[in-house]
């Protein structure tokens, strides 16, 4: 597979797709619709017969789900089987939470190395069944809320080069508007492109950059 | 008193244990983790009545006995945790008697003295899980003063295990951390596009002669922890002495590939014995599928010998096989199978027949119990003389994996 529609008109219309195998950053401030763009990229990857493993470390597991369900986007057939969950923010407020068919519950947001040994282990799980995978990490704002920034590239460079060796597709959300520019620009050199989204007078709009399928101008998503 | 202890297999095999005053740096690359190495050392040291004191800033401390349970390690009270995470996050500290929260974790000198002043309080083995997030908060220096102070305050018993993730550091920053310690264990996938495999290996220690240790790879089962894992254990041997019988004696979850229970194809079972987990693989013993049999020999490392004690004919056949599977050479231990019975030659006399040499040492077993023998099923052997087997091929296979 060497692209994958989103699941959004507009998008899949002009840019047709996206690339694969590429790490992916989506670039946006608060309700500029990336929780949207994520979830319906989640239903398409599922419905094409590709693995996804959602890192939520906003909110809970459940709460996530909760989210696609608000937006009638409906996963659960997928749940435990192309789709598996990575829920670290859950043991914030119930530090006894365990795992469950579909999900895999980590520590929270300091244990970057419990994040980097499950996401291995569940790409590779997903590569041995020979499925295209996709991680979608939402959200790398709410990692460096809580680390510094250079724990937080180091993690990254790690994660990114490891997608890349193993030809998984990687998405991380960041809420552009709560860093300072110098981490949101350090954040996108590490990335193959950024898709930028933004909210004006009610309408939402995006860019796409850094692959061959650029969309420089801001276009109604 | 006992010395301190890994808990795992061949760590305390080579290393002979962590001795008192000793630094052990276990330093994993991130796609593989080590925290199952502090779980199984703290569990091991619990259990013999030793003091652990645990210096947590990775997960919350109930979080962290939850995933400890996960791999049936389940704490006591002589476990104390300085908790150095609830107060950076939004989680209220536990309050419990063994639990020891860290007002101000953020607070350098705060964490290096309350560590500091707790570990006078006397205890046999400190864990550090995770001294890299110390270096990403705090920065090299801090974490090799941390080492410093450790090393200062070990007082001749404290043994210590601190826990490195190996993020794309500097080398030099890397190598003048490990150089405070008096031991290094890398933890190291074996990786392309998917994990195939893990490992760790010694690559320091002051306390053995160089060369006493070598590289070992491993599983991580839950429950169970870390287990040496031994890539293939052939057993073989001629027609009906009693090689399933073996494979499904030593393995919980063997299956076998058969007719009219005799094996066809091959027997397959995962041995979990002595810190170490083997995949078992058995031949058939009939001469028409002699085809398969380089195949099943293939990679392995060490070789269980099932003969029938009652029946010399076998034995040319068992060397016949040894050669067919191409371990012949391999360490080795002969099964006499079925010792009990009437017409059983002496050990003596088949290790004579077989011509395997004197040092290659054989066992006698026999079946559990001779009312319940079903043809159309492996006989269960007695656990002494399995045991013996395994105990005695382990034995010459720690110095080859």
């Amino acid at each position: 597979m060497d692209s994958l529609a989103v699941g959004i008109d507009s998008f899949d219309k002009v840019v047709g797709g996206i690339p694969m195998h590429r790490n992916y950053l989506l670039n946006g401030s608060k309700e500029s619709g990336k929780d949207l763009f994520a979830y319906h990229l989640t239903l398409s990857a599922l419905a094409n017969k590709v693995g996804v493993i959602y890192i939520t470390s906003s909110k809970s597991a459940s709460d996530l789900l909760s989210s696609f369900s608000l937006r009638n986007i409906n996963i659960s057939q997928y749940l435990g089987n192309s789709l598996k969950i990575v829920d670290n923010f859950i043991r914030n407020i119930q530090p006894d939470a365990k795992d469950n068919a579909y999900t895999r519950v980590l520590n929270g947001p300091l244990d970057l190395t419990g994040l980097a040994v499950a996401v291995s282990s569940l790409n590779s799980d997903f590569i041995k069944d020979g499925k295209t995978t996709i991680n979608i990490f939402d959200s790398v704002s709410s990692l460096l809320l809580s680390n510094n920034s250079n724990t937080i590239f180091r993690f990254l460079q790690f994660i990114c080069g490891k997608s890349k060796i193993s030809g998984v597709t990687s998405l991380f959300l960041i809420d552009s508007d709560m860093h300072p520019p110098d981490i949101n620009e350090t954040i996108k050199s590490l990335m193959d492109g950024v898709i930028n989204l933004k909210l004006e007078n009610g309408v939402r709009y995006f860019t796409f950059t850094g692959t061959e399928k650029e969309v420089l101008n801001w276009t109604q998503l | 008193m006992e010395d301190n202890i890994f808990g795992i297999a061949k760590l305390d095999g080579d290393l002979n244990g962590i001795p008192e005053n000793k630094i052990v740096i276990f330093a994993a690359s991130p796609s593989v983790g080590n925290e199952v190495f502090g779980y199984q050392m703290i569990y091991s040291n619990i259990i013999k009545n030793k003091k652990v004191l645990l210096l947590l800033n990775r997960a919350s401390p109930s979080a962290y006995i939850n995933d400890m349970k996960d791999y049936d390690f389940t704490t006591n009270n002589n476990l104390t945790i300085l908790d150095a995470y609830s107060n950076v996050t939004l989680i209220t500290p536990e309050k419990a008697d063994n639990i020891k929260v860290i007002q101000n974790p953020s607070d350098k000198d705060e964490l290096m003295n309350t560590l500091s002043a707790e570990i006078s309080n006397g205890y046999d083995i400190l864990v550090v899980d995770s001294l890299s997030l110390l270096v990403d908060t705090f920065g090299f220096d801090y974490a090799s003063s941390l080492i410093d102070m450790i090393a200062s305050k070990a007082n001749g018993r404290l043994s210590s295990a601190i826990m490195f993730t190996e993020w794309n550091y500097d080398q030099k920053d890397l190598n003048s951390l490990y150089s405070k310690a008096n031991a290094t264990i890398q933890i190291r996938g074996i990786e392309k596009r998917v994990i195939f495999g893990q490992y760790f290996a010694v690559i320091k220690c002051d306390w053995v002669k160089e060369g006493s240790f070598s590289s070992a790879l491993f599983k991580v089962l839950r429950p169970g922890g870390i287990k040496l894992y031994i890539p293939k254990i052939l057993v073989t041997g001629p027609t009906n002495a009693g090689k399933s019988s073996f494979i499904h004696s030593s393995c919980k979850n063997a299956v076998s590939v058969d007719r009219l229970g005799g094996t066809i194809a091959l027997d397959h079972g995962t041995l979990d014995f002595q810190g170490y987990i083997a995949d078992m693989f058995g031949t058939p013993g009939q001469e028409r599928f002699d085809p398969l049999l380089k195949m099943l020999g293939g990679e392995a490392i060490g070789v269980i010998l099932v003969v029938d004690a009652t029946d010399e004919t076998g034995f040319p056949r068992a060397i016949e096989m040894l050669r067919k599977t191409e371990t012949y050479g391999l360490p080795i231990v002969i099964v006499a199978n079925k010792y009990d019975l009437k017409g059983a030659l002496k050990l003596d006399k088949i290790k004579e027949k077989l011509h395997l040499g004197e040092s290659v040492p054989i066992v006698p077993t026999v079946a559990e119990d001779l009312s319940k023998i079903d043809p159309n099923e492996p006989t269960k052997l007695k656990e002494e003389g399995v045991n013996q087997a395994l105990s005695i091929l382990f034995s010459l296979l720690k110095v080859k994996v």
